[in-house]
Parts: structure tokens; sequence; C-alpha cells
């Protein structure tokens, strides 16, 4: 047997480090390891509830927005179910949607061109494919500059990016005209023509094959394209397999409607489930076996004791606790949206991914992309429905007590917070990101997480360079700088638990 | 580190006087990059306790752009997590041993060194950044903190307020390079010096301005000496108070102020840290020139700052002890209009109400009356027995 230690793993965000076994070429046994724990909630219990946007909003500079609007629509839940608050205006939804499209668009360039990408670069990977080589490729500098503009865009609503303040609870602190509007969608538009047409995508698709470059089709488009295509040659279907089973918080609400573009729910034994938010809220529970917190501190995020960190504690190995759903581990982000959803734009997933629903490294790439552009298409349609002279901003209480539950469906997957207000002072916060389902540790079961499965059974050509490893684990879009402090602590004092207001917990009362 | 080819360079693109800091990207600028084409400068870009903000604020500057910065100072960052090519042991085998910048993002845990580690001693165990911080910043010509957490702890040192879990009131124990809050020492000892002789150069904010970093590294490597305030933050970006050039100023002095963040007036009311905030972001902007914080109805919520959170915590209320000299916020909005009449203007009225100081003692408008709390910490006290000098050296 060999042992291969992979720390650090790079190219995605935070501190991460791959433990593995490997016989006859074969990984045998895998552990995703969390290297960082800051304390974000014990930080955050004590202060005031409107305090935890501004302070877990920062948790992670690259998911930014979704932390803030993830908080935000946690004390806002609290201060509903406490009868203390009707509720965020309308055109503040649409904004936060509208702002976190462009953020997904912004997240989705970095992902695909700076941390994903290289690895199917000549410099990387001596694919011959030179235009994502880091630093230096025209592609990789094309993206460089087009996210800028991206950011140019949500600093109009932000104020600056990243880490915008305008984001609060109670709505959004900003009063842009119409002008601003216009700049935001033409920023979007200059975007979208370097990403170029969604239809184009069958044409530039035989472009790559036959090594054609038409930047009418879209730069960014050709080297989405090639890396999905260079991705396949090297066999990135047969890589990184999941369980089928997803979940998604949901989000884009069609503003006419009120449907969500992405549904709410979960996709287990092949098909689709719909779920309202107080069905996803029983569901999950967090186990701490393998984690660098007490034994006593798992289960429901709502209820269970919280976690008390425990560094030196025997048989841990991660700062990441364990989430499952109703005992199962669920793979989540923009191929688990589009699975729920039944999306799969030009059956790209269906013919170069083995199905639709089939959870492997190329097929999480796919999605990304396929997902990039649904939301490219949507974000302008939102930016059309937003009237920036409607209000929105609402009077937000100091002194509430009460308990709520924000869900957020951010580009990497679904993000939940939870708090405990109690006269105006929080007493209990905790957060569920995205990156801690898709590679947390194992819980007490001996059920390893979504990306320790899919690293068992994978071959391990060279062990000096295990570069289907990295690949399968940057497909998942890491990111741990906020899911390494999963850590709710509630102290000597006594919470009461508000019971939910009717209403508060369901889909339609916070949403 | 400075080649010969360099130093001509530095000769020819030397016309500024020491001390000096490149705070605008101009054609000077643009060509002493120009003619840097020779050897290459080692950068090695740590994260400790960090969200990654910072990295993703400096891709976002523009002028110059942070790949602009690397390729035509021919810096060659031999290690950055989110951005390298290799990884594991090949990514650690590639970091120079003696780097000729070395940024630290996010703050050190020394008090729970395994709450952020990388890559593995000898004996098979995670190395913490701690040690990776002490072995590597004696062999850096500079070291820069890059952003609040790097520069004075920041957000994971803010405090633990219920005493939760007996971990104390700095969780992880959680340090800057070269300063605790406003507070030395640091991770390293107050007189630490990197080869250049220069201390930790810290870039607070959450995140800095993209610029900060870019143009102190064009300062640094065309041959000037920056000249640091007391916290060891580069003056022109550093000097400036946020209170002065707010879009909102005049609200304040006729005493109009929002009753909620985005309501129109000024946001002091509502916890604005513009006051006691200092950074020339309210003219620079972010995102190449498009906005600010305060600018789209979000009050300052102090992240330059040293003590960052908790000094003007919590956020959404009004910072306290504005009333340093009996004069209530309000009545100097009011008292600000009728100095306007007869003549005695802004300065007057700050001195008045004690935000900041106008009169150019050079001490970074970093008075005590500045200051929302009446701690004097080392940093202050050294800075007072200077009579303005701002270096802590």
């Amino acid at each position: 047997m060999v042992e291969i230690s992979i720390d650090p793993t790079t190219r995605i965000e935070g501190h991460h480090g791959m433990e593995l076994e490997v016989e006859e070429g074969r990984i045998t046994e895998a552990r995703s390891t969390m290297k960082m724990f800051r304390g974000a909630e014990i930080i955050t219990v004590g202060r005031s509830p409107r305090d935890a946007a501004q302070l877990t909003g920062k948790v992670c500079g690259v998911c930014f927005i979704c932390h803030r609007i993830g908080s935000s629509r946690a004390t806002e839940d609290a201060a509903m179910n406490a009868g203390a608050f009707d509720g965020v205006p309308e055109h503040a939804k649409i904004l936060r949607d509208a702002t976190e499209g462009i953020f997904f668009l912004w997240n989705h360039a970095i992902h695909l061109f700076a941390l994903v990408g290289p690895d199917y670069s000549d410099a990387v990977a001596d694919t011959g494919f030179d235009r994502l080589d880091p630093l230096e490729g025209d592609g990789y500098l094309g993206a460089l500059e087009n996210q800028r503009k991206l950011m140019q865009a949500l600093a109009e609503f932000g104020g600056r990016a990243p880490h915008p303040l305008a984001f609060v609870p109670g709505g959004v602190a900003t009063n842009p005209d119409a002008a601003t509007v216009e700049t935001v969608k033409s920023r979007v538009r200059e975007v979208s023509n370097w990403l170029g047409p969604t239809e184009a995508v069958p044409d530039v698709l035989e472009n790559v094959q036959n090594g054609a470059f038409d930047p009418d089709l879209g730069e960014g488009l050709h080297d989405i394209v090639s890396i999905l295509v260079a991705a396949a040659q090297e066999g990135a279907a047969d890589l990184g397999s999941g369980p089928n089973r997803y979940y998604s918080n949901g989000l884009f609400r069609d503003p006419d409607s009120g449907d969500r573009i992405f549904k709410r729910g979960v996709y287990r034994d092949g098909s689709a489930e719909p779920m309202t938010k107080e069905e996803i809220v029983e569901g999950i529970a967090e186990d701490t076996e393998y984690s660098y917190y007490t034994d006593d501190s798992a289960g429901s995020p709502t209820e269970a004791k919280p976690p008390e960190p425990d560094p030196e504690k025997d048989g841990a190995y991660s700062w990441g606790k364990a989430p499952r759903f109703e005992g199962e581990t669920m793979e989540v982000g923009p191929l688990a949206r589009l699975a729920i959803s039944g999306y799969d734009p030009f059956d790209l997933r269906a013919t170069l991914g083995g199905g639709p629903a089939e959870s492997n490294t190329l097929n999480r790439l796919v999605a990304r992309a396929q997902e990039a552009l649904i939301v490219r298409d949507r974000v302008l349609g939102l930016l059309d429905a937003f009237d920036p002279s409607a209000p929105l901003m609402a009077d937000f209480p100091d002194d509430y007590t009460g308990t709520g539950v924000g869900l957020w469906e951010p580009s990497r997957g679904t993000l939940s917070h939870y708090v405990d207000v109690e006269g105006g002072t929080i007493e209990r916060y905790q957060i569920i990101t995205p990156t801690l389902w898709n590679i947390g540790p194992r819980d007490g079961e001996g059920n390893p997480s979504i990306i320790e499965g899919a690293i068992v059974g994978d071959e391990v050509a060279d062990i000096e360079d295990p570069i289907d490893v990295m690949r399968t684990i940057r497909s998942f879009d890491p990111c741990l700088a906020c899911s390494v402090h999963v850590d709710s602590p509630e102290g000597s004092y006594e919470t009461v638990l508000e019971p939910a207001s009717p209403g508060g917990m369901t889909d339609v009362g916070d949403d | 580190m400075i080649d010969r080819s360099r130093r001509n360079f530095l000769k020819l693109a030397g016309t500024m006087a020491t001390g000096a800091v490149v705070s605008r990207y101009t054609t000077e600028v643009a060509s002493a990059y120009e003619q840097a084409t020779e050897g290459d400068l080692e950068v090695v870009w740590l994260q400790g306790q960090s969200c990654s903000g910072c990295t993703i604020s400096m891709l976002q500057g523009q002028y110059p752009t942070l790949e602009e910065t690397l390729g035509e100072f021919r810096m060659e960052v031999t290690f950055h997590p989110t951005l390298m090519p290799e990884q594991g042991e090949a990514a650690i085998e590639s970091m120079s041993t003696s780097p000729d910048v070395l940024v630290l993002e996010g703050s050190v845990p020394t008090e729970m060194p395994s709450a952020a580690t990388l890559g593995k001693r000898p004996d098979g165990t995670s190395k913490p950044l701690v040690d990776w911080v002490t072995e590597l910043a004696p062999e850096a010509e500079y070291v820069i903190g890059l952003g609040n957490c790097a520069s004075f702890g920041g957000w994971p040192a803010a405090e633990n307020k219920n005493r939760l879990h007996d971990v104390g009131e700095n969780v992880t124990g959680a340090k800057g390079l070269q300063f605790e809050q406003r507070e030395q020492p640091g991770v390293l000892g107050p007189d630490f010096t990197a080869g250049s002789g220069l201390p930790v150069i810290n870039l607070g904010g959450c995140p800095p301005h993209p610029d900060y970093m870019l143009l102190t590294i064009a300062t640094v490597l065309n041959g000037h000496t920056p000249e640091l305030d007391r916290y060891n933050r580069p003056k022109p970006f550093y000097e400036p108070l946020v209170h002065d050039n707010c879009k909102w100023r005049g609200y304040f002095d006729r005493g109009e102020f929002a009753d909620k963040p985005g309501d129109e007036g000024c946001l002091y009311k509502v916890g604005c840290a513009g006051p006691y905030t200092h950074c020339d972001d309210q003219t620079r902007l972010w995102n190449d020139g498009t906005s600010v914080c305060l600018n789209v109805g979000a009050p300052c919520i102090g992240c330059m700052e040293p003590g960052f959170w908790d000094r003007f915590q919590p956020l959404d209320q009004e910072v306290e002890q504005q009333n340093v000299f009996g004069v209530d916020v309000e009545t100097a909005g009011l008292a600000a209009v009728g100095a306007g009449v007869v003549g005695i203007g802004v300065h007057a009225t700050r001195k008045l109400t004690g935000y900041g100081t106008s009169d150019g003692n050079g001490d970074g408008g970093q008075s005590e009356a500045g200051d929302p709390d009446h701690s004097t910490s080392d940093a202050d006290r050294r800075s007072g027995a200077e009579a303005g000098g701002d270096k802590t050296e």
C-alpha cells in the first residue's frame, strides 16, 4: 500500500489537504482534511443581528455576497417569526437575485478559467491547450479582464467588490438610479459578448474538435468548451463518481410567477423531489465523529448542543463537520441544481457525461458551464424587472426575540444560516456551507463524504503526480474559508426557542 | 536582492524623493515597469486564517493590474495557494526560501496553531502557519501584511463576547504579523525588520484597495522607502480621513442624519465609522473608479483601522465617544452650519468635535481625539513620544 498526502491542494479557496491510500494503482481510502479554523460563530454570538451579516459576510472573500444575503435572510426570518418584521421589499428581493446571478457568472468564470481550467492546460498537463496556462494564456488573461467587469457591475450596487457593504438585513442599502442599472446591464452585456451566444454551443463544439477558433461565436465559449472537450478526452467522465444524490435550496425566483428557476428540493433514487423550507430544515443534521469538535456537538443545527472545538481529539482529521440529509450525503452545486431542475442544455451531460444526473468529474464541469449560460440569460431579465425607484429597504427592528433560518443557494451549492436572537442579541449562530456538504469528513456511521467517496476507486497512474485526483477535487469548486469554522456555541445561557409563526418556515413566507 | 541592471533601472526611474509612495499609476510608473526587464523577483504569498478576499481584491486592480505588476516587474510567484499551477509537495518545493517579497493574507493563530496549517513538518505532522511566518519573514527583503487580518489580527481576532468554550477572548489567539489589534507585538517582535530594513508594511482593510498593494510593490521595487504611519501603513493611502471626503459630508455639517442605511443623509447615526477611519477610497474609488461603500448608502465599518470589529462594534450603532469635547454630533453638525456662515469652515468644526485632526501635524489624522476609545496603546504612546513621527522604529 502506498500513502499519498496532497497538502496543500491549491487552486481552490482555502486550506485543504487530501490523504489517500493506494493499492495496486487504485485509491482505497481517502480523507478530506479542512485545515483552518477561525471561530466565526463564536465571534458572532453576543452581537447585534445586524452585525451578523457584516461579520459572517466576511467569512469568505470569494463568496462575499452569498453569506451577507444568507445571514440577512436568517435574521430577517427570526424577526418575522417574532412578529417584528414584515419582510423585505419585493424589489430588494429582485436585486438580491440579480446580484447573486452576476456573482454566479463571476464565480463560474474564475473557477473555470483560473482554478480548474489550468488542470487541462498545456502548462499543467501537456494538453497542447495553452490558452489557459496560468497568468500567461490569452484565455486566462481574457477571463481576468472580464471578471473585473463583473465585479464593477457588483460594485455599482454594493459600493465595492469584494466585500460590498450594501447588502444588509431589511433589504439592500443602496439607491441606484436608472442610469446605474443601465451601467450594470452594459457591463454584463460586455461579458456576455465575450462569453458568446448560448445557441452557438453546437458550432463551438465542432470548432473546438476541429481546432478552429471563431471569436464571433465567443472567445469565452471556445475556451470553456475546450476545457470540457479536453476533460472528456482525459477521461473525466470516468472519474470522481458520486452517489447521484443532490440537494438544492433553489434560487432565482421569477418575479411574475414566483417560481424558482432552480428548484428547491433533493434528487435521489433517480427522481427529483421538490421540498418546502420546513422539510429541508427538518432533514439536516451534522455529525462530528471525525471533526475537531466534541462528540456531543452533533445534531440538528436548529436544536443540538452546538459544537465545541477540540483540536487534539483522537481520530479527528478535519475542521469541517459532516452534514447529512436524512442520514445521507448529498452533493451540492451546479450539477445538483441542474439535475434537480431537470436541465441539460444541448444534452451535453447525456452525451458526454453518461447521463444528465450522473455525478462525475466531467459532469460537474459541464453543469457549471451550462449554468453559466442559463444564468447569463437570466440576469438581464432580472435587471429588466428591477425598478430602482421602488423601496429597497424596510425598517428592521433592533430589539426582538426569535429564531430564524436563512436558506440561500450560492454558486457552490446550498448555504444555510441559523440564528437565535434574544432581546436583540444573538445567542446562537450556525452556518452550513456548500463545501461542507461536498468535502467534509466521514460521519460516525463510516459514510465517507461526497468527495471522499468520489475519489475512492479511481486509478492513480502516477503517485508522484496524482493529477486526476486534483481534477476531481477541483471539479467541486471547493471553498474552505467558510467551511472550517462551522461551530455554533450556545454557552451557558438559556435560549427560549420560539415556535415558528405560521408561514415563517414555509417556502412562501420569507422568499 | 536588487541586481545591477535593476539598479540602473531604478536610477532611471528614481526621480521621486525618498519617502515617497507611488500613490497613483502614472506614465512614470508605466515606463519604469517597461524597463524592469532584468532579473526575476521571487514572491511568496501565504494565507493564514484568511477568506481569500485580499487575493480577490488584488485581482480587481486596474492601474496596474495584478498580472501587469507580476509580469512587468518579472515577479515570479513561487507560491500562492489560489493561483499556482502546482499542488502538494511540488507546491511547497517551488516556494522560495528567501523571497524578495513575502505577502501574508489572513491572521496567524498563535494560541491554537493547528487552526491554520500548510504542508507537513519532517515528522509528518501539519506545519502551522506561525512556523512558516517566523521562518520566512527574516529571510525576506520586504514583508507585507495584506489586509486587516495579516496586519492587525482583524476578523478572527474579534472578541468572543460571551466567553464561550473556554477559548478566551481571542478564540484562536489570532494575530497580525507585527501587531495584535493596536498593540505590538504580533507574531513578529516590535523590532523586526526585513532585509530592506523596513518593518512589516501593513496594508489594512477588509479588504484593502488593490492599488495599495500593487503601488506599494511598485514603490519599494522602484527603490523608494515608503513613509509609514504609526501602524506602519503607507501614509498616502492611509492619511486621508474618510469623513473629510464623504459625499454625505454636507449633510453631517447641516445635522441631517439618515435613520437607516440607504436613506438620504449622513450615516453617522447608523454606525458610520468614517470620522475615525483613514483611507483614500472616497477619492480613489473601487473597481476602476466605480463606487465606494458610502456612495451607495452603506456606513463605513472602519475596516482599514487596527482594532477593526470591536473598536467600532456594534457596527450598526453610533460610534461611541463622539462626545470627546462635550459636543454631541447633532449639535456639532448644527455648529458647522453656523461656523460656515462666519467663515471658520469645516476645520474648526472638526476641532470642535474632535474628529481627527486637520492641522497637518503628520500623525495621519490619528490624534487621540480621533479615536473612539480612550485607551492608549503602546504604539500610540510611542507615536506621541515622537512628536508626530509615525514610524514605530
